[in-house]
């Protein structure tokens, strides 16, 4: 799963975004190493809505522009968490190897 | 900004209101690169995120967002956003087969001197050794004729198989359910002849070049295919059957 995939799906994780509220997110979570533009989220939005992994929740009129909100699925939610457990397990690995024999950590 | 007056104000609302309007004209502009599909359903929800993310005074697109939406655009146009991960991969090695023939092509239109030469000198090797002139340049003309047919059937028959795959590429990545059956037939093709070739010697493959070459196209055929019948291919196919 790329970056910005995973990015997106933890955006959406714990509630439904609209497009511009899904970029801040993900500047977030990333503590604002990664800025979507709006053609490469709206390519992994396309994507992931084929792989049925988001889907649209809602749509609202703010300050007369359409905010479309996205969720994510009970699928894309199984695909963030078996990545987020393979990354977490990489990471320990990282860590652990890195600890005695170098006192990185 | 140092003038306060109300008429300065106004003047640099306006002002903005206007050179939002240009960047959001400028917007649209770049959006209509997208396919028609895509602009029905998303055009004025990007539209509201790109202005949402532009800075309070920009007035046209950064060259970073041109080629971001320009990127963008060019991938949805060939269908590759919208597929499943398998018929994605299964494109690309498509894509990657007509890059292979291309080489292929090149290569042979390198080597047609080189060839020529070396038939020149087997066909020389099997004249007589007291062959008269005329003979000798006679069976040479032959010869060269016939390396000449030989290497113009190859270059064609490549160029056919270039345009197939690129075409197979496209229509797949379209979800285009003939175009999958198109490519199952191609391959199951191209990999018989390529078997027949080998189980006979076809004098074709005596040089290896041509045979890796032949090999390595037709794995990624095999591969294309498997990718292309995998369980997550057959909804992106369903839809678009029934959807046209």
């Amino acid at each position: 799963m790329q970056e910005a995939t995973f990015l997106i799906l933890t955006a959406l994780a714990d509630g439904s975004q609209h497009g511009y509220g899904i970029i801040n997110e993900v500047s977030d979570i990333s503590q604002g190493r990664v800025r979507l533009r709006a053609g490469t989220l709206y390519t992994a939005l396309d994507r992931l809505k084929a792989d049925r992994l988001i889907d649209m929740d809602r749509e609202e009129i703010v300050d007369n522009r359409l905010r479309r909100y996205y969720r994510i699925t009970p699928e894309g939610g199984q695909r963030l968490a078996a990545e987020a457990a393979r990354l977490q397990a990489n990471a320990r690995a990282a860590l652990q190897r890195l600890n005695p024999a170098l006192g990185v950590i | 900004m140092t003038d306060w007056s109300p008429i300065g104000e106004s003047f640099s609302i306006s002002d903005r209101a206007s050179s939002s309007a240009q960047l959001e004209r400028a917007y649209r502009r770049l959006v209509l690169c997208y396919p028609r599909s895509f602009r029905r359903e998303n055009t004025e929800e990007i539209i509201a995120v790109l202005l949402a993310t532009a800075r309070a005074d920009q007035r046209r697109p950064s060259l970073a967002e041109v080629a971001d939406l320009l990127r963008g655009a060019a991938r949805m146009r060939l269908g590759l956003s919208s597929c499943p991960r398998t018929v994605l991969h299964a494109v690309r090695l498509m894509y990657l087969g007509a890059l292979v023939e291309v080489v292929t092509l090149v290569t042979l239109l390198l080597s047609v001197g080189s060839i020529r030469a070396a038939t020149r000198a087997a066909a020389l090797r099997g004249v007589a050794p007291h062959a008269t002139h005329a003979v000798t340049q006679q069976v040479l003309a032959k010869v060269a004729s016939t390396v000449s047919v030989v290497i113009l059937v190859d270059v064609v028959v490549t160029s056919v198989a270039i345009a197939g795959w690129l075409v197979l590429a496209w229509a797949n990545g379209k979800g285009s359910p003939l175009a999958r059956v198109g490519a199952i037939i191609a391959c199951a093709f191209y990999t018989a002849t390529t078997i027949q070739g080998l189980t006979l010697g076809d004098e074709a493959y005596a040089p290896a070049a041509p045979l890796a070459a032949s090999i390595t196209v037709m794995a990624i055929g095999i591969a294309a295919v498997v990718l292309l019948v995998a369980k997550q291919s057959w909804p992106y196919y369903a839809s678009h059957a029934t959807a046209t």
